[in-house]
């Protein structure tokens, strides 16, 4: 007599604790063993690239903010960069500098969040609140430039909102003091937990070459080994004048191109930020932080595209302008959105428990799927 | 127990006429339910306090502090919260196995308290194979765990469910070999007799006997971790995955009772270890004779109390180290779990009832300086982990402040 | 073997580090902030000034221009004004002046253009309410009409947009 043992159906549905946002993935899964995991998404969708043929150029900033909100600083600047390059404005080196240190901290603050999440999916939520609290001192500080928490609205078509405030480089250096001796215990705790290891080796292997054609960016690319960082290869605003190294992932825990490889490549991006910070504060030029542009911007008739290197990689603008005062099309392209189409792939033969690492390892935010 | 029942019988002539083993047999389940209420009830809740705020401060928050003083009587509005519930029973669920599952968990549980001492002569059941019925009792929440997974009619729960059944059933052999160390030691079952065998000073636990028994003392640890499904061996319960496994779709004070079922074993887990390797109730005996000859009510019930609260104590510093864990440690995974119950801790229990067997022939009284030897070298860990503890405060230039009350 | 060796090894040494950690954590002072009943300072110091809390509009000195009306990206400010047949001069009179606060996101956009500003922002934020009309904030009071401000000559010739120029006109409006 034959078991008749069929696949069980999981729906790991919209309201789950632990997919990062409103995504659905059908599981199909023999005991702990799935044999595919078919990503659903769309629960997100807000239309805000057609809310950008509405609004006018410089109405539509808040709307970028939500299409990352964790790394609202680097959508800011990447639609400011782009509505810049259409319409031919430069803008200040102190704005550009008031702009990179904006985005790095947000760096910092999105990796501690990405971080943090990864290790209370796993089990470990004492470190999860940790980097939530250091998340809350450089909120505080982003709170005290610009006055939001979340949603920034920094950047502005010809520069920024605000300069600094007295003061402020000197508080963000203190914070900066303190925040590598608790990023160090952060790592003594979870990092060099042996149970951590044994959950992230080996798990999820992405190789260098499916990293490629799968379009994977930012630190799911890196985590795989191969060194690309738009910083670098392709930079914009200042970095060609900064001095930082781009971490790659090296395959200490098991495999290259595992999860534990990915969460490394965060946490070394954290202390390349700190880096990049002390060094924006030394050399930020005296200047005006706002260039004067016409109240209603009308670019020329064309297309332009521009890339930046967000905290979940490449996040690119597409701009389409027709020469009125609102845009025709625009266009966000996010990280996200390609690293849901590798788990289908990779989750082929794995556990459920490992799903879940794997996709908090690939730190997919939801807004930025659906947008 | 026994004497009390007598000196009821002598007392009470109402009792006289009546079978003496009925009345042994009520005056234990009265005893028993007052434990119930008295004891395990108020710990279970009062651990789930303590276990908040210990969380909290380890995380750098404060935890409960609005009901009453420090957020005491927490555990409290929880309770009559869960009760004034709605009763949420699935339509699809079994309605027998549905409603039966809490009640088999906490039975589990509960049965496996009486045979629990608290002193020299308090204990319900002093049973001459009590070790053993405490091992055997603790099975059924298995059964009480399969039953909710399966009679919720949910898949999730259902994974939960064969995890858990998996994981308690393959735990319970690491655990019955190093208690089966302490068995030779002794010589006997009953957790008396065990604890009779040890002393009151550390050489003299069976903890630091021989070589092997810290061996043997770490496997029961973690054995007795995941039988009661504590991190790192929550899986059952992994909110972050099967968002709370077998439970989920229990509601109200249903849902209290899992918990209140883990909880209360943690008391367990702890007494076990406690009576076990640590010494159990047992105090100097030069403060046992001082105590007793006070004389009158005080000298009758101080070395009983004295007893109880080293009992007690030694229990909460584990209950400690327990909750301790559970904040620290990432889950592992369900293979993982497996295999470091086959590969890791069966293998190392056999050891050591083979090195126990072979050190009680060799050395039939034991060698002190051995014993002394352990000892030093437990010190020696402890302070060594409290001059971790003070790097990492100076490591971290944060200020320091002691005040357990915020 | 000695990879059997080494598994135990680790998992001792990082698990006795770990729990240091966390046991180290209890010496220190918690950082929350037991907001409403026991903060160190008073909120109002612990907000910075750049903070977005609800919109406050300064009758007195809107001149009525639509500035903020038209930049607003979501619509939420409602302005209406008529010309007033009774006064002599026949001028725009302000009769609605309406902030729908729970559409609002609080993004500044209004706040930039506005000449004298007049609209800025407050630091307030604790106004949750049981009816979400209860958050329309109507500036001019019912049947009431306002009149705008006009500014002195000189003044009037520097307004516009530019974030320079708002810091400047907020200065001298609120002197």
């Amino acid at each position: 007599m034959e078991l008749n043992t069929e696949e069980m159906l999981l729906n790991m549905g919209p309201q789950h604790p632990s997919t990062h946002g409103v995504i659905r993935f059908v599981v199909k899964t023999d005991g702990e063993v799935m044999s595919a995991a078919v990503p659903d998404i769309g629960y997100l969708h807000r239309s805000i690239e057609k809310i950008a043929e509405k609004a006018t150029y410089n109405g539509f900033m808040p709307w970028t903010d939500r299409v990352d909100y964790l790394a609202a600083m680097n959508c800011n600047v990447a639609y400011a960069m782009a509505v810049e390059k259409i319409a031919g404005i430069e803008i200040s080196r102190r704005a550009e500098y008031l702009r990179v240190i904006a985005m790095e901290l947000n760096r910092i603050i999105s990796h501690l969040l990405a971080v943090g999440s990864l290790g209370m999916d796993i089990g470990a939520y004492t470190p999860f609140v940790h980097a939530l609290r250091e998340r809350e001192k450089a909120n505080d500080l982003i709170e005290e430039l610009c006055g939001q928490r979340l949603t920034y609205n920094y950047a502005r078509i010809g520069g920024v909102i605000y300069d600094m405030t007295p003061n402020w480089d000197a508080k963000v250096l203190a914070f900066l003091e303190q925040f590598e001796p608790l990023l160090n215990e952060f790592d003594r705790l979870l990092t060099d937990a042996k149970i951590l290891k044994k959950r992230l080796g080996g798990v999820g292997v992405v190789t260098a070459e499916e990293a490629i054609n799968y379009n994977l960016v930012g630190p799911n690319l890196r985590g795989s080994g191969v060194k690309w960082d738009l910083r670098k290869d392709m930079p914009y605003s200042v970095y060609p004048e900064l001095d930082f190294e781009v971490p790659v992932g090296t395959g200490e825990a098991g495999v290259l191109g595992d999860c534990f490889d990915r969460y490394n490549v965060r946490m070394k991006e954290m202390r390349e930020s700190v880096k990049i910070l002390r060094q924006c504060f030394e050399r930020i030029p005296a200047g005006e932080y706002q260039v004067k542009v016409p109240k209603k911007i009308r670019p020329p008739a064309g297309d332009v595209y521009v890339r930046t290197e967000s905290t979940r990689g490449d996040l690119g603008v597409y701009l389409v302008s027709d020469g009125s005062d609102k845009a025709c099309r625009v266009k966000f392209r996010c990280g996200s959105f390609n690293a849901m189409s590798i788990v289908e792939k990779i989750s082929r033969g794995m556990m459920v428990a490992d799903l879940i690492a794997f996709i908090a390892s690939l730190d997919i935010v939801a807004p930025e799927i659906d947008r | 127990m026994q004497k009390l029942a007598d000196l009821l019988i002598q007392k009470i002539p109402a009792l006289q006429p009546v079978p003496v083993d009925f009345v042994y047999l009520g005056v234990q389940v009265v005893f028993a339910l007052v434990m119930l209420m008295a004891f395990v009830a108020p710990f279970a809740g009062i651990v789930s306090w303590v276990e908040r705020r210990i969380a909290a401060r380890m995380m750098d928050r404060v935890g409960p502090n609005r009901v009453g003083p420090q957020g005491f009587f927490q555990w409290i509005a929880d309770g009559i919260k869960s009760i004034l519930k709605e009763d949420i029973i699935p339509t699809a669920a079994d309605p027998i196995l549905f409603r039966l599952a809490p009640y088999l968990v906490f039975a589990g549980m509960f049965a496996a308290f009486v045979t629990i001492p608290f002193s020299s002569g308090l204990i319900i059941a002093d049973l001459n194979v009590g070790i053993f019925y405490l091992i055997a009792v603790t099975s059924i929440v298995v059964v009480g765990i399969l039953m909710a997974g399966w009679a919720s009619n949910n898949k999730y729960s259902l994974l939960g469910g064969m995890r858990s059944a998996a994981q308690i059933v393959s735990y319970e052999i690491p655990a019955g070999l190093a208690i089966l160390v302490v068995v030779f030691l002794t010589g006997s079952l009953s957790i008396q007799d065990i604890i009779k065998g040890q002393g009151a000073y550390p050489w003299q636990w069976y903890l630091f006997d021989n070589p092997f028994m810290p061996v043997a003392f770490l496997s029961l640890f973690i054995s007795s971790l995941a039988e009661g499904n504590r991190t790192p061996f929550d899986i059952p319960e992994a909110e972050s995955e099967l968002v709370s496994g077998y439970s989920t779709e229990y509601s109200g004070m249903r849902f209290v009772f899992f918990y209140f079922e883990e909880w209360a074993n943690l008391y367990l887990i702890a007494a076990v270890g406690t009576a076990l390797f640590l010494g159990g109730w047992q105090i100097p005996p030069e403060v046992k004779t001082w105590a007793s000859a006070l004389g009158g009510v005080v000298g009758f019930t101080l070395p009983h109390a004295l007893e109880f609260a080293t009992f007690f104590l030694k229990s909460a510093v584990i209950v400690f180290i327990i909750i301790w864990i559970r904040w620290t440690l990432p889950r592992i995974r369900v293979d993982q779990l497996m295999s470091l119950c086959w590969k890791y801790l069966t293998p190392f229990g056999f050891a050591a009832s083979l090195g126990v067997a072979v050190w009680m022939v060799v050395f039939p009284q034991g060698v002190m300086s051995v014993r002394y030897a352990l000892c030093a070298g437990a010190a020696t860990i402890v302070l060594y982990f409290f001059y971790r503890v003070a790097y990492q405060v100076w490591y971290s230039r944060q200020p320091i402040h002691v005040n357990p009350f915020v | 073997m000695s990879e059997y060796l080494k598994n135990i090894v680790e998992t001792a040494t990082s698990v006795f580090e770990g729990m240091s950690i966390t046991f180290s954590h209890l010496f220190r002072k918690p950082v929350t902030i037991q907001y409403p009943d026991k903060t160190e300072r008073p909120l109002t110091e612990m907000i910075p000034d750049r903070f977005r809390g609800f919109l406050k509009v300064d009758m007195e000195i809107c001149t009525a221009c639509l500035a903020c009306m038209n930049d607003c990206p979501i619509d939420c400010i409602i302005i209406k004004t008529k010309k007033d047949e009774t006064s002599a001069t026949k001028e725009r009179v302000l009769t609605q002046f309406d902030i729908d606060e729970a559409k609002c996101m609080y993004c500044g956009l209004c706040t930039e253009p506005c000449p004298t500003g007049a609209i800025h922002f407050t630091k307030e934020f604790e106004r949750a309410t049981e009816d979400i009309n209860d958050l329309v904030f109507k500036f001019v009071p019912e049947g009431q009409v306002i009149v705008p401000y006009k500014a002195p000559k000189k003044e009037a010739a520097s307004g516009g947009g530019g974030a320079l120029d708002e810091a400047e006109a907020e200065e001298t409006a609120d002197a």
